[in-house]
């Protein structure tokens, strides 16, 4: 395979005065899929546009393998890249949009059409390639997008928000096939999106960013259970935030003591995070601590909405077969199921 | 679905119809008056054919069209994309500038343009296409201008070049080609214009078509006519011709 790894080292891109990436360091192994996560503005486009080259950064370098791409003018960098906005050239037809790429390399025609339709039936549109582009769907348009990206065979797949404009059902049949195709072919692929659970679905490891920089990249699942800071931890997922005290490295949740995580030794007012999943709660217990507000149902489990004596507002997520007999106004006992607890600053 | 006249297209074409088709119709009819004999018949048109300059000049003035042409399309598509790529706070003022050639006089400009000019220019008649340039300048400007705001150019330009394509290519193979009939029209106006151009001409001392049939009309009145009844048809033909010529994509969509 082509592929090679995607390396950033101190990337920094200031528009007028806005840090849109402040020392940017990022790396992208062989056949891997990173994506980037994080709030609206965080920088996320800016850094995939600067490894597409469509971007000038104003420091920092750019390798892919060991050659340094920092200077090389876009059309020569040899991404793949797929926009968040339909993007196919509406003068050709899906197969020429998708040869595209071939064609700027002088590839010869045979070969172009070949290797067009071996991509569209990749793809799942192995008929479509003499139709014009305004005749496909949302989401088949996208699809030939992403053919156009692949079909000559990038060093690096670049995805930003290809599924945003999309239905949800599309997305997530979509997002599922975007893997598969980037498993098989191996492609090295750096995916921008702003909802996790399309980042955590399909990802080998997930970068979260913030203000123009990496919080943290890990595994989805390293990511969920083990947030390096409370920005990761409450940005992933749903978080419960609890105001209680820290004393000797330990903080006290429904009159239980906790070890706290990543914590100084000084004392004061925290807030411990805890998700949905590890409030555990018991009916018809004589001593009670918090009054169920709501129950959503959502099939297999539910949200329990409880409001605790101090009024604190915490959500916690329950097999529905468990969850059956609690209703609004039902009085139960809270408690946290972690070892270690997760706190931030109040 | 109900069929109900539309009063503004009806308007539209009745002055249109007034202004432009009847006087057409008329210089037409005069144009085949047969005096001598009464009646009608080409005597006129025969005679135009006929006239030795009559194919030097208006070969002339066709090539000086075309290199107007070139010129333009050379000069606009690129600068336009870059415009309207760039976002540039001077955009403003290069649109207003555009406009220029409709306020300033034919002979200000001719006589300004004449002493711009390097000297090797000044006595070449290649000067005159870039004179037509800017005679043509608000209305090719304004075409062009008009066919960028209606693409996604920003996205069609990075998913071309991210794709591979150099700038040359990106601008040839994608933007000229979405942009097809604003380029079309740009190619007709400017092409017309500068086929009919007379006053710059003439103070330049130059022989073109125009310049050629006011000459022919001071002996010749209606054999004047019937040569203007022709140069407004044959550039009509070989306009229509290049149109149908050049593969119709857009057409395939209203299939
Ligand atoms: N061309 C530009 N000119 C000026 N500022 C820009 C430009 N592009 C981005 N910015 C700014 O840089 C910052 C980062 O933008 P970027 O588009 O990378 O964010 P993002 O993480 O992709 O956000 P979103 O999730 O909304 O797409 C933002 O504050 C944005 O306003
Ligand atoms: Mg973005």
């Amino acid at each position: 395979m082509s592929s090679k790894s995607l390396t950033l080292k101190n990337v920094t891109k200031k528009f007028g005065s806005v840090l849109a990436l402040d020392n940017f360091n990022l790396e992208v192994g062989v056949g891997e899929l990173v994506a980037l996560l994080g709030p609206s503005g965080c920088g996320k486009t800016t850094a995939l546009r600067v490894v597409a080259g469509l971007e000038n950064q104003d420091s920092g370098n750019l390798y892919v393998g060991d050659k340094d791409l920092s200077e090389t003018p876009a059309h020569k960098r040899n991404m793949g890249m797929v926009f968040q906005a339909y993007s196919l050239f509406p003068n050709l037809t899906v197969e020429e949009n998708v040869a595209f790429g071939l064609q700027m390399r002088k590839v010869s025609k045979h070969e172009r059409k070949k290797k067009a339709e071996s991509l569209l039936e990749l793809v799942g549109l192995p008929t479509q390639g003499q139709r014009f582009t305004y005749q496909l769907s949302g989401g088949q348009q996208q699809r030939v997008a992403l053919a156009r990206a692949l079909a000559f065979e990038p060093e690096i797949l670049l995805l930003d928000e290809p599924l945003s404009a999309l239905d949800a059902q599309v997305r997530v049949n979509l997002r599922e096939e975007i893997r598969r195709l980037q498993l098989s072919l191996g492609t090295t692929t750096l995916f921008v999106t702003h909802d996790q659970e399309e980042a955590m679905a399909i990802s080998d490891r997930v970068g979260v960013m913030s203000h123009g920089q990496l919080e943290q990249i890990d595994t989805p699942d390293t990511l969920y259970n083990k947030p390096a800071t409370s920005f990761v931890a409450s940005f992933v997922g749903t978080m419960n935030r609890i105001p209680t005290q820290l004393s000797d490295g330990q903080v006290q949740l429904f009159g239980k003591n906790f070890p706290a995580l990543k914590s100084s030794n000084e004392s004061g007012s925290v807030i411990a995070l805890i998700r949905p999943e590890s409030i555990g709660i018991t009916a018809g217990s004589q001593d009670h601590n918090a009054k169920v507000l709501t129950r959503l149902f959502m099939g297999a489990s539910s949200n329990i909405v409880c409001q605790a004596i101090d009024g604190t507002i915490i959500q916690s997520l329950m097999s529905s077969n468990e969850s059956g007999d609690l209703h609004p106004g039902s009085e139960v006992k809270l408690e946290v199921l972690n070892k270690e607890v997760l706190v931030t600053n109040a | 679905m109900k069929r109900r006249i539309d009063i503004p297209l009806v308007a539209t074409l009745s002055v249109l119809g007034f202004f432009v088709f009847i006087p057409m119709l008329s210089a037409f009819e005069f144009s085949i008056r047969t005096p001598l004999k009464g009646g009608y018949g080409w005597d006129q048109y025969i005679w135009a054919v006929t006239e030795e300059d009559f194919m030097h000049y208006i070969l002339r003035s066709g090539w000086l069209a075309a290199v107007t042409v070139v010129i333009t399309l050379l000069i606009l598509v690129p600068t336009l994309t870059w415009l309207h790529l760039s976002q540039s706070k001077i955009r403003p003022l290069i649109d207003g500038l555009s406009l220029l050639p409709l306020v300033i006089p034919v002979v200000a400009f001719a006589v300004g343009a004449q002493i711009s000019f390097p000297e090797f220019m000044q006595n070449t008649v290649l000067e005159l296409p870039f004179l037509y340039f800017v005679l043509a300048l608000p209305y090719a400007y304004r075409s062009l201008d008009i066919g960028l705001s209606s693409i996604p150019l920003k996205t069609l330009t990075e998913a071309a070049r991210s794709t591979g394509a150099n700038w040359l290519k990106t601008i040839t193979a994608v933007i000229i080609p979405v942009i097809r009939g604003a380029v079309m029209a740009t190619v007709a106006l400017t092409f017309a214009l500068s086929l009919g151009e007379y006053t710059l001409t003439v103070l330049l001392h130059w022989d073109t078509f125009p310049t050629w049939v006011t000459y022919v009309a001071q002996e010749n009145l209606l054999g004047a006519i019937a040569i203007s009844m022709m140069s407004l048809i044959i550039p009509f033909l070989v306009l229509t011709g290049l149109t149908l010529l050049a593969p119709e994509r857009s057409a395939q969509r209203r299939k």
